[in-house]
């Protein structure tokens, strides 16, 4: 059972694990074959001093290092097997031999695929005159984040990292307090006072939990357009705050909980109806409100499609349209940043999961049961 | 009405006035609009002309629209079901294992709060053919019988098993519900079965799914429902393994073309309304059904 | 005032330079150029959703399917404001330009940059086949009978080195080949694509290249060729002798292989009379609906379409001549200042105006479901160069989804009243 357990487990973890791990990789450790966790730098002597080097190949045949005499490469410096060696007697001179299994290094310089800058020396040598230790590239960060909002020089219009995170901030914020607050007032209504087709009007809400995002996105559409919204952070959060028939069935199946005397004795001493919901019941309810908040902040953190939908100018976009939009920006995809990338959005979340662990499984199981 | 009744109607309306509005603007409306547009030639920049069931006769001629929906469903009715059973069995074995079951728990349950773009971005690096974890597990066990592993998401035949295998991932908050129900299996049903000489086996068919039956029913047509308006991560993962700029073209060959995205793609890039509004109201009516069809069949185990 | 562009690089300084002399010249009106990938995806998008740019930088093609989508706001009036007919604003442009920017009787665009494509010759390539290099074919038959002796095989495999013409390379534009030879590709009763002659001629003389040069031998030699702008594109490493290929090209051959020796010279005669036979295209500048200063916008553009017509020197520049110096293009407009065309950094400047200016010279087809029928040229022209189908087959499959979505095409038009207007009439 625990062997089981482990099992799974691993299979779970492994994928985060990945995400880490070639985050904080060199480009050209992203893709090399066989796959490897640990990032490594590599040093060897390169023209009579020790540096850093890639790894660019091994070497299966003996054969050397030479300086071509005659031909397009005359005083340029090559390698050569010792069947090619063989083949073209006379046009080169031997600077070194080498032996088979030894490794092609080249000077490694810190820059981005495309920048250019002087040649890289390079050179052939034994596997065991090339040290390695793990070394993790921590500045991947930084700068995947600053790659996120566009090319830095070309483009005068470049938007931040940190103006995406104020965005999806601002959303999953706003987005929060439209849900506590709207949703605790409906969902009063609904569980502490009787009245006339209440549940009636109850049915109808649930009911309207069925109907699918796309039944309701091109209207919804047309709707904020008429006024303006689209292409602004409102329609991400606006809607929130005139509730949401899951968080009102969530909030009324609390507020059910509390004993009907508590306000039995407050409507007897003559309060109204609001003071008992916000001196009574409110402070009662931390629970399921934190359950709620929690809830949407992590929907709206996640969110996607809203945002693909109202969003046209990048310096509103949020996170998720941020990143989605840098994974088609450049030529080729650029790994390690993306996964920084990604693992910074992922990052908020998981520190609030757990630091709210309990209330968040308890809330789900909750939510799953009872319905 | 009496005068307290119209109080007491005066205070419910003030109370859940919010969502009266709400209701209305973004609900109501919304989903009648949508019917009568599904009946008109609609883009947005033109006023909706009337055209009766052109739409739907069109759909029903629509090639894509059927390779949509097949995709959809083959997506969902795979997902669902293993994810299920994967959900299941995950909690069956954090049932029995006292020690450390809530780290478990949380391991299990941590992918499935992950942002939607952030784990397609780390599944498409996953699934990539030559560099990616999945092969470079795979190979292990593959070279030696001179096979490799497919190119996923770039191959139109292991696209959507790509996805399927992605969703399985995040499958733990399933994990948390079924623990749950698990655990409120009353102990004196076990000890009965025991009594009787039930097996563990016996005791697992005969004792705990019966009693979990409901919400297991309930969550997997709730992820059913789910299943079917997959989006996000066939978008953001169909860009990037074929990338050339149509993330709503459902490449490797339309594989991933799934039916919440030619809906999408109908909208808003071919900005054809009217027709994309009929899809979504067809949509409508099988989320309905399944709704009601998950209504019916919890409520009659309730009773048992 | 927000400008939406797809240009960067160089192209994107010649634009800026072009936006700070308009800027500086007035102090009404300042223009912020975005430099945006697919402008013409997201300035729809934000046209739906009521959040446009001001101007919005398409191509050519755009403009019948914006039009149609009432994406895009008419300039009549703006010109009619400043006291001309549109007949009288037209009339700046060579022909094949000013229908570019007309669709449906009303005009909907300026012109950023144009382009004019010329068939380009390997010179060296014509003195080994005993060609006079400064004399390129001038007729259809002259054209097929310079490439076959410009096809060279190697004498011992009998693989392919050299070959005069290959249709796919680059491969852009076959529906151009159909206007060549005379064809239509759409006319008031529909689409015409499988039904006129001529288009399925033109893809048949496309097809007759692969079947005589044989298919195995076709597809050897071009898993030789390296990407078109790069230095072991067929045509600069010799591999192919006689391209067609467009005004900016120049600047590609002078960058990846400066010694080529090369001729430019104008499209063979096919159809008899019809002389000075050219394609024609061009970036173009609207205003999207819902813009939020169209009136400035419209001063933007008309800038961009004015010059200095005596402009003498490089500072006396203006507008279009500014603009088409920088990118190294020509201009669309009749009248060229001295400078402008006596300086040009183009080599081949005076070539590629008369092609530009010639009343048969001719532009994408002005039919809202072009994108479609783009995808449908091409997977024609795939299925034919590589001997899947013949022309007739393949040109029938393309005719009959084309005449499914023209059908519902034409029915939305209907619908919303805009039909009788247009009537889609070829350009």
């Amino acid at each position: 059972m625990t062997v089981l357990l482990l099992l799974c487990s691993a299979a779970f973890v492994a994928p985060f694990i990945w995400l880490v791990s070639t985050s904080l990789k060199p480009i050209e450790q992203t893709l090399t074959l066989p796959i490897s966790f640990l990032p490594k730098a590599y040093y060897a002597e390169l023209g009579g001093r020790r540096m850093e080097v890639t790894v660019d190949f091994q070497v299966t045949q003996p054969g050397a290092v030479v300086r071509f005499l005659t031909g397009d490469d005359a005083g340029k410096l090559g390698f050569l097997g010792a069947a090619q060696m063989a083949s073209r007697p006379g046009t080169f001179t031997l600077v070194h031999a080498v032996a088979a299994g030894s490794w092609h290094v080249s000077q490694r310089f810190d820059r981005e695929i495309g920048e250019t800058g002087p040649t890289p020396l390079w050179d052939v040598v034994p596997r065991d005159q090339v040290d390695s230790h793990v070394k993790f590239r921590w500045a991947n960060y930084p700068r995947a984040l600053a790659a996120l909002g566009g090319d830095a020089e070309a483009d005068r219009h470049r938007v931040g990292f940190w103006t995406f995170l104020g965005n999806s901030l601002t959303v999953a914020v706003l987005g929060v307090l439209g849900t506590v607050i709207s949703n605790a007032i409906v969902a009063y209504g609904f569980a502490r006072l009787r009245w006339r087709g209440r549940d009636a009007f109850f049915a109808l809400t649930l009911a309207t939990m069925m109907i699918p995002f796309p039944a309701l996105m091109v209207p919804l559409y047309g709707v904020f357009r008429t006024f303006g919204l689209i292409g602004t952070l409102l329609p991400l959060w606006l809607p929130t705050w005139f509730g949401s028939a899951f968080n009102i069935f969530l909030m009324r199946q609390f507020f059910r909980t509390i004993p009907e005397e508590l306000s039995e004795a407050a409507r007897i001493d003559g309060c109204s109806e609001w003071r008992i919901f916000w001196r009574i019941i409110l402070p009662l309810s931390t629970p399921v409100l934190v359950v709620a908040a929690l809830f949407h902040f992590i929907f709206a953190w996640n969110d996607f499609l809203g945002p693909l939908l109202y969003l046209t100018r990048k310096d509103t976009y949020t996170l998720a349209i941020a990143l989605e939009s840098y994974e088609s920006q450049n030529g080729g995809v650029q790994w390690h940043y993306l996964m920084a990338a990604s693992a910074v959005t992922i990052l908020p979340v998981i520190v609030l999961f757990l630091l709210a662990q309990k209330t968040f499984i308890r809330g789900i199981a909750t939510t799953g049961s009872k319905n | 009405m009496t005068r307290n009744e119209r109080k007491q109607l005066r205070a419910g309306i003030g109370f859940t006035g919010l969502w009266i509005v709400g209701l209305a603007a973004f609900t109501a409306y919304p989903v009648f609009a949508s019917l009568y547009y599904s009946f008109c030639d609609y883009s947005i920049l033109k006023s909706p002309v009337w055209c009766g069931l052109e739409n739907y006769s069109q759909l029903v001629h629509d090639g894509l629209f059927w390779k949509s929906l097949r995709n959809t469903l083959f997506y969902a009715g795979l997902s669902v079901p293993l994810g299920t059973v994967v959900a299941l069995g995950l909690a069956v074995l954090l049932n029995c294992e006292m020690r450390g079951k809530s780290v478990y728990r949380l391991l299990f349950f941590m992918p499935s709060i992950v942002p939607i773009v952030a784990s397609s971005m780390l599944w498409l690096w996953i699934f990539n053919g030559q560099y990616g974890l999945m092969n470079g597990f795979l190979n292990l066990f593959l070279r030696p019988l001179g096979l490799h592993g497919p190119a996923w998401l770039a191959d139109p035949a292991w696209a959507k098993p790509a996805l399927i295998i992605m969703s399985l991932w995040s499958t733990g908050n399933a994990v948390v519900i079924y623990l749950a129900g698990l655990q409120n299996v009353p102990m004196e049903l076990y000890e009965a079965a025991e009594i009787d000489g039930a097996s563990a086996w016996q005791r697992f068919v005969h004792v705990t799914l019966p009693t979990i039956a409901p919400v297991v029913t309930f969550n997997a047509i709730m992820a059913l429902i789910g299943a079917m308006q997959i989006f996000a991560q066939a978008y953001i993962m169909s860009e990037g393994a074929n990338g050339n700029g149509n993330a709503s073209d459902g490449n490797p060959a339309r594989s991933t073309l799934f039916y919440t995205i030619y809906l999408f793609s109908t909208a808003f890039q071919d900005l054809r309304m009217g027709y994309a509004s009929a899809m979504a109201y067809i949509l409508f009516v099988i989320t309905a059904l399944l709704t009601w069809m998950a209504a019916r069949l919890t409520r009659g185990h309730d009773s048992g | 005032m927000v400008y939406w562009e797809k240009w960067n690089g160089f192209e994107g300084q010649a634009a800026q330079a072009v936006i700070d002399k308009f800027n500086q010249s007035q102090d009404r009106i300042v223009v912020d150029y975005y430099a945006t990938s697919v402008p013409d995806r997201k300035t729809l998008v934000a046209t739906a959703g009521g959040d446009p740019p001001d101007i919005a930088g398409l191509h050519e093609q755009n403009i019948a399917t914006f039009a149609d989508a009432e994406a895009l706001q008419p300039l009549d009036d703006f010109i009619h404001g400043e006291g001309m007919t549109n007949e009288e604003w037209l009339s700046r442009y060579y022909p094949v330009y000013a229908r570019i920017c007309t669709h449906g009787g009303h005009i909907y665009a300026g012109i950023s940059t144009p382009a004019v494509e010329a068939l380009y010759w390997n010179k060296t390539l014509f003195r080994e086949a005993g060609l006079d290099p400064d004399r390129p074919p001038r007729t259809l038959a002259e054209f097929n009978d310079y490439s076959r002796r410009l096809t060279k095989r190697d004498p011992k495999t009998g693989r392919l080195t050299q070959v005069g013409f290959m249709p796919q390379d680059p491969g852009w534009w076959p529906w151009i080949f159909c206007d060549w030879f005379g064809g239509k590709l759409f006319d008031a009763s529909g689409i015409t694509f499988a039904t006129d002659p001529h288009n399925v001629a033109a893809y048949a003389w496309m097809q007759s290249f692969t079947k005589s040069y044989g298919l195995d031998d076709v597809k050897a030699l071009s898993s030789e060729f390296g990407p078109w702008a790069s230095p072991s594109a067929p045509f600069f490493t010799g591999k192919i002798a006689m391209v067609f290929q467009g005004v900016w090209y120049d600047n590609y051959i002078h960058q990846y292989k400066p010694g080529l020796d090369y001729g430019v010279g104008p499209w063979p005669e096919n159809v008899p009379g019809v002389k000075d036979f050219a394609m024609a295209e061009a970036d173009v500048l609207t205003i999207p609906r819902g813009a939020k200063h169209p009136r400035e916008a419209w001063e933007f553009i008309k800038y961009e379409n004015s010059s200095n017509p005596g402009a003498r020197t490089r500072e006396e520049l203006q507008g279009a001549e500014l603009l088409d110096y920088l990118q190294v293009k020509n201009s669309p407009l009749r009248v060229w200042s001295p400078f402008f065309t006596n300086h040009h950094p183009h080599p081949h400047i005076a070539m590629m105006r008369q092609l530009s200016a010639s009343p048969n010279a001719v532009c994408v087809p002005q039919i809202g479901i072009w994108q479609e029928y783009y995808r449908e040229v091409i997977s024609a022209f795939d299925r034919v160069r590589l001997l899947d189908a013949t022309p007739e087959e393949a040109l029938a499959y393309s005719q009959e989804r084309l005449d499914a979505s023209w059908a519902r095409y034409r029915r939305s038009l209907e619908l919303h009243g805009q039909w009788a207007a247009l009537g889609e009439k070829p350009p």
